[in-house]
């Protein structure tokens, strides 16, 4: 079978910085593929390495079957919505969208109906005149969507496309994406460092850390069975339990992972263990609440209506046996 | 509050006075050239007359000094837009070895004294056997001019966005589309400053042309030899009013140009 792309073992030293370290990784045709990870960990040069504007140091890229390692970014059947989106100033909406029809040598008034199209699918059809310095940053991004998705890609690269609309904007966009990627059904690669965002939309995650993959799998996978204390902590912020207080819990002695949603506050004498409240704090849908068990933390999300626990007192804390999840890293 | 909106009398004055004492020199120039007396700058002019105008379109010395000044800035400028404009791409876009220093070897034509200029230029074409012509002229003018589009091109370089590059290439665009419908749009302007700044100070160079021309005279060597002759002098001024408006527009036009550049590229975040 073949991949939309598939790295094998690739390697992007700069200097002594491996800031990609023998990676890996399938992509299938038509699947919503996130790269998750904190900066730094190698996810956005994955990206590049994909777009042609970086090259591996060691390994193999294939798009398509079709090894790229030769192939310049403009000769991929690849393109990119970048993260300031890079949209040309100098030239309207419209001219922009059509940029790449008319590189291609494409004639005007098909370029251009072809781009007016393509507006219309990102709902900016009466934006078309205007240049991107009169547009907002949510509009400006669906510029740079519709100019990449002209193209007819056979992959879409978004690198943080999300990053810098404010939160109602980016919700709506992420549904709209997510929409847009099943009518279009071409393969979405995209780099977030926003565990939510990735977990929403995505069909699969890649978790990064440090330059390598941690972790690859469906947001269920990756969010209820993490495989390592990186990606437990990184991804929904879990209570990571060392073996013995794993095992004095009824876990095994493996480093385990906890919800802090999976956890419910209890009267201490049915609970599985019990501890001292150290604080409360509202968040609007949830109270989060900490306790000392020893010489450890653990938070509880606990829905708003449930009766708080009193500072200072001993609360007990009861959760399904599947919840402590046993990792296999050290 | 009103001290802080306006400036006190003595502030006023001493502006007033600093503006007469820059552009005076330059009106009297204007004024003798339609003086009727042509021996020596006496003051007031005993009358005035627009016969000296018809006198310099008459001298065929004038026009050829004018042709060849102009021919000089022309060809020098273009060289330096092609050669500032390179330089300016490669230090602003690439990292490499000694990038700092040779941003720094660029600039310092500019900063050095002419004079140092002209000699060292002399005695280089002097070593290599090229015989004292237009050409040398020409590529003494360059080295500074080359300063001038480097700067505006630089400057304007740094403000365009790098992405911008790299999402022309990745629309399927080679390097002389990206060139042609994404960079020279958007630091066209800052190139046409360059040029005519560079055109300006071409037009007026008198110290390295000295050391670098053969027997030909650009119209400000014309003019300097011209003044030891007590001959038809308000001449001369004709000549230097036209210079004047002739490195002025260009200025002004760089200016302009320039002005609202901060608008035009690498603004599209």
């Amino acid at each position: 079978m073949t991949f939309a792309v598939d790295f094998e073992n690739v390697s992007r030293h700069f200097d002594a910085v491996k800031a990609v370290d023998n990676v890996s990784l399938q992509i299938e045709e038509g699947e919503f593929f996130a790269m998750l990870g904190p900066s730094g960990s190698g996810k956005t040069t994955c990206l590049r390495l994909i777009s042609g504007f970086d090259r591996p140091t060691s390994g193999h890229i294939k798009i398509f079957g079709e090894t790229s390692d030769d192939l310049p970014p403009n000769r991929r059947a690849v393109n990119t919505v970048f993260q300031d989106y890079a949209l040309f100033p100098h030239m309207n909406v419209r001219d922009n969208v059509a940029y790449g029809l008319m590189v291609k040598g494409e004639d005007k008034s098909t370029r251009l109906s072809k781009a007016d199209e393509m507006l219309a699918l990102v709902k900016l059809d009466a934006f078309g005149d205007r240049k991107p310095g009169q547009l907002s940053g949510g509009q400006r991004q669906r510029v740079a969507l519709a100019r990449a998705l002209v193209n007819q890609p056979r992959v879409l690269l978004l690198d943080e496309p999300l990053g810098a609309l404010d939160l109602k904007l980016r919700e709506q966009m992420q549904e709209e994406l997510k929409s847009l990627q099943k009518t279009l059904g071409i393969t979405f690669v995209f780099v977030t460092h926003d565990q939510g965002e990735a977990l929403s939309m995505a069909d699969r995650v890649a978790v990064f850390n440090e330059g390598r993959i941690v972790q690859i799998g469906t947001p269920h996978e990756i969010y209820e069975a993490p495989r390592t204390r990186f990606v437990a902590d990184f991804v929904g912020s879990s209570n990571v339990l060392p073996p013995e207080l794993s095992a004095r819990l009824g876990g095994s002695a493996k480093w385990s992972s906890l919800r802090p949603e999976a956890i419910s506050i209890t009267a201490p004498e049915h609970a599985k263990a019990s501890g001292t409240v150290k604080s409360v704090r509202y968040l609007g849908s949830v109270n989060q609440i900490t306790l000392q068990l020893d010489e450890h933390e653990i938070s509880v999300s606990s829905p708003v209506g449930v009766a708080l626990p009193v500072i200072g007192q001993t609360a007990g804390l009861v959760w399904k046996d599947a919840a402590l999840h046993a990792m296999d890293d050290a | 509050m009103h001290s802080s909106q306006r400036a006190g009398l003595g502030l006023r004055l001493a502006a007033i006075a600093g503006l007469l004492f820059l552009h005076l020199p330059i009106l009297l120039i204007f004024l003798y050239a339609f003086t009727t007396e042509d021996r020596s700058y006496q003051f007031p002019p005993p009358g005035l007359t627009l016969k000296w105008f018809g006198v310099t379109w008459g001298r065929a010395d004038v026009w050829e000094a004018l042709a060849l000044s102009i021919k000089v800035a022309s060809v020098s400028t273009l060289i330096a837009m092609v050669l500032g404009t390179l330089c300016a791409a490669a230090v602003s876009r690439a990292r490499f070895f000694g990038r700092e220093a040779i941003s720094l070897l660029v600039i310092l034509p500019i900063a050095l004294p002419g004079i140092v200029t002209g000699i060292s230029l002399r005695s280089a074409f002097n070593l290599a056997d090229i015989p004292y012509s237009t050409l040398t002229i020409i590529l003494g003018h360059a080295t500074f001019c080359v300063v001038v589009v480097y700067n505006n091109a630089v400057a304007r370089f740094r403000r365009l966005s790098g992405s911008m590059v790299e999402a022309s290439m990745d629309l399927g665009a080679n390097s002389f589309q990206t060139f042609r419908y994404i960079i020279l749009p958007n630091i066209g302007t800052a190139l046409m400053a360059g040029g005519m700044l560079a055109f300006a100070l071409s037009f007026d160079e008198v110290i390295v042309t000295t050391f670098t021309a053969g027997q030909q005279a650009t119209l400000p060597i014309w003019m300097l030899e011209e003044l030891v002759r007590p001959r038809q002098r308000p001449v001369t001024n004709v000549v230097a009013m036209v210079v004047v408006l002739a490195t002025f527009l260009p200025i002004l036009g760089a200016y302009y140009l320039t002005r609202s550049g901060s608008d035009t590229a690498g603004s599209g975040k």
